[in-house]
């Protein structure tokens, strides 16, 4: 059975009387990735600085693995991505790894065994006797993912991890957190929901302080009325809507962005709808660019209500 | 396993020494102090040690010194180990709030210290840095009071053990001076955002406190002992005193340390980081 490993209660912060947490508390159990989302100033990332003992809550409590944020036995359980965190110029980023891996209670020798396998899993062994400066920003950001490797912490937070990074090293931050889960936790905190789509299994939704939670592909696989996603190549919607409308099944087909169409289908009277929506498609003569099961995580967890 | 508190500090503390002998900055500071304690050394120790010297050995020298203020340095045994003490009473304390301004206030602002707390807890952290600073800081002394010691054996072989006694008293005393200097820049790094501002404030801090009670105690001469809240106002008295005497007077200091490192830590502890 899976172990909580975050539990959050009543979780309040307030900056100069304007609330950044309102009354959150949820639980999050050891395994898949979670994310977490929300609108700037949700508070997003001041629930990670809490959780990471940076920042003390106005109200409720927080414990991580049963123990408060900052306690010194979280450091072998408990490492992070913290936003807008720099090393320190005046050393090599080599020595630095080597020192949070000594402080993690490393020997010397395995300190520096361990800072050049973070940085190899970065791509960034060569960069091991570079000071921070002579590194660009993405460069920057991925040594502050490989000193959140060092060790094996069983829950990793990490907030931002792939802003500002190009689309190669996405893949490999993307194939690292795979690689590491389930073993090792980790709790996304994202403006990339395409991404969060793709490793995440649970999305914890923040917004004005409040927070909400969400699993991926359940829901929408016990209920009759199920949703695809197309994307199509520049076209004239009211016809595309008319055809979609016509098929068996097609309960409702909406246009929320331009050239992207949500349809909105009973399974159980046509479940092989999208053989028929692709047969439309080409009847028609139309292109389409992509065709997704369900509706994107966006349209989910910030149009759905509207 | 993660490392013990003992060990933790000490890893800090290392790390701070390697920030001082292994790094440009660190270097560059250094030099600094090599080359303005060689001047030191070369003329007002060695001229005022020879002139000390020869009034002592005239007999005539002590009213002369006593004139000017100075008298106190007749007591030292050995005259260039007086004269240290004089200068170091006022050199080391300057330095102190220089070098220690920047315990931890430049590794907050930038977020470094994210990446510690997430590893060792700040009063860990806090203390290392300050044991950090204090051993740099017995390192500066040491280091010039064996120059001072070679300069006086060198002058006279037979007083190498009379200037051993005088330079480990004056380490440990000088030491036990430095150590409330040291602890209220970890209390002002703690929450003060850059090293210049820390300094700026500490000496805002000793004029207005050593101020406000000296004004408060012409009306109420009571409250002129609050002035043992103020690191190093000790300090007159101890430059009367020579060899192991000052030990006499290290409550104050150990006192003062003691109270600051709590505040100091209370700070760190509660920090928004």
């Amino acid at each position: 059975m899976s172990r909580t490993i975050i539990q959050c209660q009543q979780l309040g912060h307030y900056y100069s009387g304007k609330a950044a947490l309102n009354n959150v508390s949820f639980e999050v159990v050891e395994g898949e990735p979670v994310g977490l989302v929300g609108p700037n100033g949700a508070g997003k990332t001041t629930l990670m600085n809490i959780l990471c003992g940076f920042l003390r809550p106005t109200l409720g409590s927080v414990s991580l693995f049963g123990l408060n944020p900052g306690n010194p036995e979280l450091s072998d359980k408990l490492s992070a991505l913290p936003q807008d965190a720099r090393l320190d110029p005046t050393f090599t980023i080599g020595e630095q790894l080597q020192f949070f891996a000594r402080l993690q209670g490393f020997s010397s020798k395995e300190a520096n065994k361990e800072a050049v396998r973070v940085l190899d899993l970065v791509a960034l062994k060569d960069s091991f006797k570079e000071k921070p400066v002579a590194l660009s920003h993405g460069m920057s950001k991925r040594v502050s993912i490989a000193q959140a490797l060092i060790g094996s912490p069983q829950l990793i937070l990490l907030d931002e991890p792939t802003a500002g990074l190009d689309p190669i090293n996405i893949r490999n931050i993307r194939s690292i957190i795979s690689e590491l889960s389930p073993k090792t936790t980790f709790i996304i905190s994202s403006h990339d929901l395409e991404e969060l789509g793709r490793v995440c299994q649970q999305i914890l939704l923040l917004e004005n302080g409040i927070m909400s939670s969400t699993r991926l592909n359940m829901s929408e696989n016990d209920s009759p009325t199920r949703f695809f996603t197309i994307q199509m190549e520049p076209c004239l919607a009211s016809e595309v809507i008319g055809q979609l409308k016509r098929l068996a099944g097609v309960i409702h087909v909406s246009n929320p962005q331009k050239n992207e169409f949500i349809v909105e289908y009973n399974y159980e009277i046509e479940p092989q709808i999208d053989l028929k929506i692709i047969t439309c498609i080409t009847d028609n003569h139309w292109q389409y660019r992509q065709f997704s099961r369900g509706k994107t995580l966006e349209e989910k967890l910030f149009f759905e209500k509207q | 396993m993660p490392p013990n508190f003992f060990n933790s500090v000490l890893l800090i503390c290392q790390f701070e020494l390697k920030r001082l002998f292994s790094t440009r900055k660190g270097l560059l500071y250094i030099i600094t102090f090599a080359v303005v304690w060689y001047f030191i050394l070369l003329y007002p120790i060695r001229y005022a040690s020879d002139l000390l010297g020869r009034q002592q050995s005239s007999g005539h020298g002590s009213t002369f010194f006593e004139f000017i203020g100075f008298g106190s340095l007749m007591n030292w045994q050995i005259p260039e180990f007086g004269v240290y003490w004089r200068f170091a009473l006022i050199m080391f304390p300057i330095l102190c709030i220089s070098i220690t301004a920047d315990q931890t206030c430049s590794d907050r602002e930038r977020g470094t210290f994210r990446f510690l707390t997430l590893r060792i807890s700040r009063g860990r952290l806090f203390f290392g840095r300050f044991m950090g600073a204090m051993v740099i800081q017995a390192i500066l002394i040491i280091t010039t009071l064996i120059t001072t010691l070679v300069l006086t054996v060198y002058r006279d072989g037979s007083l190498l053990s009379s200037a051993f006694n005088s330079s480990v008293a004056i380490a440990v005393n000088l030491l036990i001076v430095l150590l409330p200097f040291t602890a209220m820049m970890a209390a002002l790094s703690a929450t003060i955002k850059s090293a210049k501002q820390s300094t700026v404030w500490a000496i805002l801090i000793w004029s207005f406190l050593a101020g406000i009670i000296s004004g408060l105690s012409s009306y109420i001469p009571v409250l002129d002992n609050l002035k043992v809240l103020i690191p190093g106002y000790q300090m007159t008295e101890l430059a009367q005193l020579s060899e192991w005497q000052p030990l006499h007077l290290a409550y104050v200091p150990l006192l003062q340390s003691f109270v600051l490192l709590i505040i100091g830590y209370w700070i760190m502890s509660r920090q928004t980081l």
